[in-house]
């Protein structure tokens, strides 16, 4: 049996050409950590780092990072408090941030 | 100021050139991050928590108003509308986008910039005093001695990768406004009994988690063999520093490690053996190097102005402003400004595209088109008349940038923290902000002084929390952020450490824990005694039982 972890994880990567912050679901990579799969023994954190890195591979993400997550009625969210600014971007400047435009692309 | 030759115009197109293919080969997949994370650093290209972060070298803290234009104009079309200036007198941008960077590159270049050796293991942009040519009390110009240093170790070949990166400071003025002390190599220009120029040299300075105030191991090396001298520092550190861990790798663990008489020994032995080789500058060339930094032709003008003191005396702001952010300048009549960074509730060290074009055409009009970066994070006009400075002033406060608080508890250093930095583990700048908007009254400033508060998101010190007045230290505590409270620091030429007070606080109670060391001294100062003075005299007892209670 896979061992299990402290806690359950998530991933986190920057996207290779502009950094943008963005969480690994089912459906691929969103800005939004909301969807995340999250992993719950070491067979899930290692199945998740192999799709990961074959979008590193890809050379559409860098940075892959596992990092705590916790999971409630609103969906999945950072546990760390690094990883909840990188979700909802600086806590200053909230007139420039993602908080603008979470999709920010441009 | 120094303008590039054509040597220097190829060197940096060329690196643009070179990097630009880098990025294409990364972006189509020939290059492994691997492979590309140490040739972007070399460009000043890091990654950070949400984006790429650009940092552009301003060498000694220097620029044009065209320069600051296109700075202006990078933040405008590449970023999203502002810069950082950093305590290494730089300009970071936290939003450029990987596949823009050649072109901003590209931009730098045509107005003579870059961002060479503004990462890495290298030696960094030499930094020094925002009123260098304009200090009423300097001995020489150090722009002069730092422009020499920069050529020197720009794409030195035996210093480009050394055990860990490495800064250098100097000052022309013996009250020191560089923090020489804190630095890896710190200079000070002096003269001889002769009247020749020289520099005394410190080394072993610095932050982070051993922070170390730098020791003199020279009193007065001439200019003429300065750079002899610091060859032979940076080769006994690049062959003796420790490799095998980082924590351990600067200069200034070495120096402890061998004790500084012996290091200053290996260093001497270094020095006898290259002096007189080719490495130090032709006399000829020094002297040309100097033309660039020649003072402007300024005239000599009545200190008094009638239009200065009768606003002045209208307007109490006015008068603080004048009070606290110019500087006495060498020619009569004239002052340098310091244009605060540090608004209430606001950022430190961030800056509008708006306001560089500001500040651009303001010195162009004013200040001979000259703009300084202070390693405290404001910008500089070093040559002012001081008849302008009313213009002057109704201009920058109608864009927000007539802060009165140079050198008072608000004008605070920090960090970009958490906020923006992947190294950090706490905020920084919300930390700064609830501190500006818990003292927002200048009058009450006024009456408590000059105190320097400096705060770090980190270990790493980029907040100089070390040389705070009151430094502040964000630490990670279970998940949580928490402040650490230090007292007692100078980055001057009285360099001291600032030491942790006692148990930290969250993002609230270190508000109020300021406030109460800032009420304690209050109520212990003498007449005229500055807080560190205070400090120095008290002890922390005071201030500790001020904070915690009585124990």
């Amino acid at each position: 049996m896979a061992k299990k972890l402290s806690g359950p994880q998530m991933i986190v990567a920057n996207r290779l050409t502009d950094g943008r912050v963005l969480f690994l679901t089912a459906e691929g990579w969103a800005v939004e950590p909301t969807h995340s799969i999250v992993a719950h023994d070491e067979d899930e954190v290692t199945a998740l780092l192999a799709v990961a890195n074959a979008d590193v591979k890809a050379n559409l993400v860098l940075a892959v990072e596992v990092v705590s997550a916790e999971v409630g009625e609103g969906g999945v969210r950072p546990g760390h408090i690094k990883t909840q600014m990188q979700a909802r971007g600086p806590s200053v400047r909230t007139d420039l941030g993602y908080q603008v435009s979470p999709f920010w692309e441009n | 100021m120094y303008a590039y030759d054509t040597f220097d115009h190829a060197m940096v197109n060329a690196r643009v050139e070179e990097f630009r293919d880098q990025v294409a080969r990364r972006l189509s997949g020939e290059l492994t991050e691997e492979e590309f994370r140490p040739l972007r650093l070399m460009n000043g290209l890091y990654l950070q928590l949400h984006a790429y972060m650009l940092r552009v070298a301003v060498p000694y803290g220097t620029l044009n108003s065209r320069q600051m234009r296109r700075l202006a104009h990078i933040a405008r079309k590449y970023d999203k509308g502002y810069g950082h200036f950093t305590t290494r007198q730089n300009i970071q941008y936290n939003w450029p986008k990987l596949v823009d960077a050649p072109d901003i590159l590209a931009e730098l270049a045509e107005v003579e910039m870059h961002a060479i050796q503004t990462s890495g293991n290298c030696i960094r942009n030499v930094t020094t005093d925002q009123f260098a040519g304009a200090a009423h009390d300097e001995v020489a110009d150090p722009r002069a001695t730092a422009e020499i240093i920069r050529q020197w170790s720009t794409f030195h070949p035996e210093f480009s990768f050394l055990p860990r990166k490495f800064k250098i400071a100097i000052t022309g003025a013996p009250k020191d406004r560089a923090a020489v002390k804190w630095h890896d190599i710190g200079l000070v220009l002096k003269k001889n009994e002769a009247g020749e120029l020289g520099v005394e040299v410190l080394v072993g300075g610095g932050m982070g988690r051993t922070p170390v105030i730098a020791k003199t191991i020279a009193d007065f090396v001439p200019e003429s063999e300065m750079l002899s001298y610091l060859e032979a520092i940076l080769r006994v550190y690049n062959e003796q520093g420790r490799r095998d861990n980082k924590y351990k790798a600067r200069i200034k663990i070495l120096v402890e490690d061998t004790g500084t008489e012996e290091f200053k020994r290996l260093v001497e032995e270094e020095y006898e053996a290259i002096r007189a080789s080719f490495i130090d500058v032709p006399a000829e060339e020094v002297v040309r190097i100097r033309q660039f930094f020649a003072p402007p032709p300024l005239p000599v003008l009545a200190d008094e102005d009638a239009g200065l003191d009768a606003l002045a005396a209208a307007d109490f702001r006015f008068r603080a402003w004048v009070k606290n952010n110019t500087f006495a300048h060498k020619v009569p009549g004239h002052v340098s400004v310091t244009i605060s960074l540090k608004p209430h509730g606001g950022i430190p060290g961030d800056a509008t595209d708006a306001q560089m074009d500001l500040v651009a055409d303001i010195a162009e009009e004013y200040s001979h088109d000259e703009v300084r970066v202070s390693h405290e994070q404001n910008l500089i006009l070093p040559h002012v008349a001081k008849r302008d400075l009313v213009a002057i002033w109704q201009k920058l406060d109608a864009a927000g940038l007539g802060s009165a608080n140079v050198g008072l508890l608000t004008d605070i250093i920090a960090c970009p923290g958490l906020d923006y930095c992947a190294l950090a583990n706490a905020r920084s700048i919300p930390i700064a902000q609830a501190i500006t908007n818990r003292f927002d009254d200048l009058k009450r400033l006024e009456d408590i002084g000059q105190l320097k508060i400096k705060i770090s998101g980190c270990i790493n010190s980029c907040g100089h929390h070390h040389a705070g007045h009151i430094g502040i230290l964000g630490v990670d505590r279970k998940g949580e952020e928490n402040y650490q409270l230090l007292l007692g620091g100078s980055g001057e030429e009285d360099a001291s450490k600032a030491a942790i007070l006692g148990p930290g606080f969250d993002e609230h109670g270190i508000v109020d824990a300021v406030e109460k060391v800032v009420a304690a001294y209050m109520g212990e100062r003498k007449e005229g005694e500055t807080f560190l003075a205070a400090y120095r005299r008290l002890g922390p007892d005071v201030f500790k039982e001020a904070v915690y209670g009585a124990r």
